[in-house]
């Protein structure tokens, strides 16, 4: 990409013995929304981190707007930051809070200018009347919109987002994001948007960076993760798959499914055997098919409006989930305790092994 | 069952702390309201005057009872007081403010300041007045040398103060403001120090107190001129009038006046506090 706003060059970060950021090198360009996804604990904070000037790394440069900023302080870089806390100002009022980085930092704006801007950006995430009021006297949904509208009175270039929707009901959740696209469109902002939950990091992304452990381990549209994920982790941190042990050798794979044919495999340093949710068959005990086979014990059911997740117990508290989706017609019913027979078509398995070419 | 025996043995016990607390204090006020010049500074009360209030303000016609020579120890004692809260304070923040971050001997650093409140008075004081007279070769002031023993003495509590503060305090409001790009020290001046004042209050109310009624280290490191601790002192070994009493009593009330001032400032800052702990709850 020769239009990269930005760039991390083999960025390492370490605390101790523990290695939060390994050598992590990312190219973004402009007005481009990326999401990262990751178990908490893999260094997608840090990275952030990182990327705002708050930690300095041990290795690696990082790059904005063609500098070198990998030694310039926090307040030099002109990188916007939204905190999970939302760390609003609590000593002041919201218009306040909007137009402190305006009227503390080097602006040189008049006051009058300062106000005007903050009044448009507060009235940009709806919250035109509210200027006065002390951030305690706001909702939670509100606090985040502040924390927003403060970041993006500085018209930065890059905001960095750290889990900002996480301490939202899931119904604000739903209506931030889309206020978060509205704003991108409009200001032409670039966007790193660090969250924990799969759903969140495939739908808001241009492109979804997955880490693991301090280290990317794959980096695609939403489409190519979702549907080809480089690795087993990565199917795992999707939470659509359900994942199966064994060993792959020539052309199949031999799990506790039995023996499958395997079109093609990714290389990977484990064998695993990856079916999604929703390519999952439930057949009656009794029945016979070619494909794979899976006896499994039905546990309950989860209604999610638009489909039925199943789940059921394959042995060894090893949990396997099927996903209907009701727009395939309704869902059959199953009976809890009863032992069924799973399936699905080998065709449509991911799998991973140490023999795949 | 257990609380009909713990209760009203720990209420007896609180009524006993403030009657021990408060009962030295209620003799003393009464007796302040002796009659003068010729009653004593003992029950009973001949008579009920305000005789040895007024002869502190020097409005009583001259009598054989010289006048409490206070005047200047008692100023010389709050500008002392006032210096040592400034100093104190200020260093209590910074010191406590750098101790946010592990730095290398930071475990040393931590007790060579502790240890200034630890260290005996006397012999603090003895110390700096050898160090002073015998080693440096310099006069003793109260504004040199027994001010540094009381900075030495004051300082700990300032910085144990703020560390408690600064502990709990969360710092992603600081990182807000420098990712908005607010240099650090604009960013400790408008969101540090705002909520962080309550302690400072605290770490003034300590310093300040403990200053203005330090006795053991200015007993040695003051020199010529005494405190106000001192002057009382040395009223003791003369011949003791009520009218020391009625000075006691105004300087309770002093002390009194300034504690209510410091409930009213921190009252106002909980009020703070309290919106940023709102803040965190929802985090």
């Amino acid at each position: 990409m020769d239009t990269a706003v930005f760039r991390l060059d083999g960025v390492t970060k370490r605390y101790g013995d523990l290695v939060a950021l390994n050598n992590a090198t990312l190219e973004v360009g402009a007005n481009e929304y990326l999401s990262f996804l990751g178990p908490s604990g893999s260094g997608k904070t840090t990275l952030l981190r990182v990327i705002a000037g708050f930690e300095a790394p041990e290795a690696g440069r990082v790059h904005f707007e063609g500098r070198d900023i990998t030694n310039v302080p926090a307040h030099e870089r002109g990188i916007g930051f939204v905190f999970q806390n939302f760390a609003l100002f609590p000593h002041l009022t919201v218009i306040q809070n909007v137009g402190f980085g305006l009227t503390h930092g080097k602006s040189g704006l008049s006051s009058a200018e300062i106000e005007r801007r903050a009044v448009e950006m507060i009235d940009l995430v709806g919250l035109s009347g509210m200027e006065g009021r002390g951030v305690d006297q706001i909702s939670g949904g509100q606090r985040q919109r502040v924390a927003l509208a403060r970041t993006l009175a500085m018209r930065p270039k890059l905001v960095l987002l750290d889990e900002p929707l996480g301490a939202l009901d899931a119904n604000l959740r739903g209506r931030m994001r889309n206020e978060l696209r509205a704003i991108r469109e409009r200001l032409g902002v670039t966007f790193l948007h660090v969250t924990g939950s799969e759903t969140e990091a495939l739908a808001m992304g241009d492109r979804v960076v997955v880490l693991d452990r301090g280290t990317i381990i794959q980096t695609g549209t939403p489409g190519e993760i979702y549907d080809r994920p480089a690795s087993p982790d990565v199917a795992h941190f999707l939470n659509r798959f359900n994942l199966f042990d064994g060993s792959l050798s020539r052309g199949s794979f031999t799990g506790a499914f039995g023996t499958a044919a395997v079109p093609q495999a990714t290389r990977a340093n484990r064998d695993v055997y990856a079916v999604r949710y929703d390519r999952m068959k439930v057949l009656p005990a009794s029945a016979s098919t070619d494909g794979p086979k899976l006896r499994a014990t039905f546990i309950a059911s989860e209604y999610l409006g638009s489909s039925v997740m199943n789940f059921f117990d394959a042995g060894h508290g090893h949990l396997i989930e099927m996903e209907h989706h009701l727009s395939l017609g309704a869902p059959d019913t199953y009976e809890p305790r009863q032992d069924y027979l799973l399936t699905w078509n080998p065709e449509q398995a991911i799998v991973f092994g140490r023999e795949a070419g | 069952m257990e609380s009909r025996i713990i209760k009203p043995a720990l209420g007896v016990y609180v009524a006993l702390f403030v009657l021990f607390l408060y009962g030295p204090f209620v003799v003393l006020t009464i007796i302040s309201f002796q009659q003068g010049p010729d009653g004593g500074p003992q029950f009973p009360i001949i008579e009920w005057s305000t005789y040895w209030y007024r002869q502190i303000f020097g409005l009583t016609p001259p009598s054989r009872v010289a006048p409490l020579p206070f005047g200047e120890a008692l100023i010389r004692s709050l500008v002392l007081a006032l210096m040592t809260m400034v100093v104190s304070t200020v260093l209590g923040v910074m010191s406590a403010q750098a101790f946010r971050r592990n730095f290398k001997g930071s475990a040393v650093v931590f007790y060579l300041i502790v240890l200034g409140m630890m260290v005996p008075g006397v012999l603090t004081g003895l110390g700096t007045s050898l160090l002073a007279n015998n080693i440096i070769g310099i006069e003793r002031h109260w504004y040199t040398t027994a001010f540094a023993t009381h900075v030495a003495y004051t300082f700990p509590f300032a910085f144990l103060v703020m560390l408690a503060i600064l502990n709990r305090f969360d710092s992603s409001v600081e990182e807000a403001a420098w990712s908005l790009g607010v240099d650090p020290w604009t960013t400790f001046r408008k969101v540090t120090f705002p909520l962080i004042f309550p302690g400072v209050l605290s770490a003034m109310l300590f310093a300040f107190t403990l200053s203005l009624d330090e006795f053991p280290r200015t007993l040695f490191a003051s020199g010529r001129d005494q405190t106000l601790p001192l002057a009382i002192y040395g009223t003791f070994s003369v011949e003791i009038h009520p009218n020391i009493f009625a000075f006691g009593v105004l300087t309770t009330l002093f002390s009194f006046a300034l504690l209510s001032v410091y409930g009213i400032l921190m009252a106002m800052s909980v009020r703070r506090a309290k919106k940023m702990a709102m803040q965190e709850d929802i985090a």
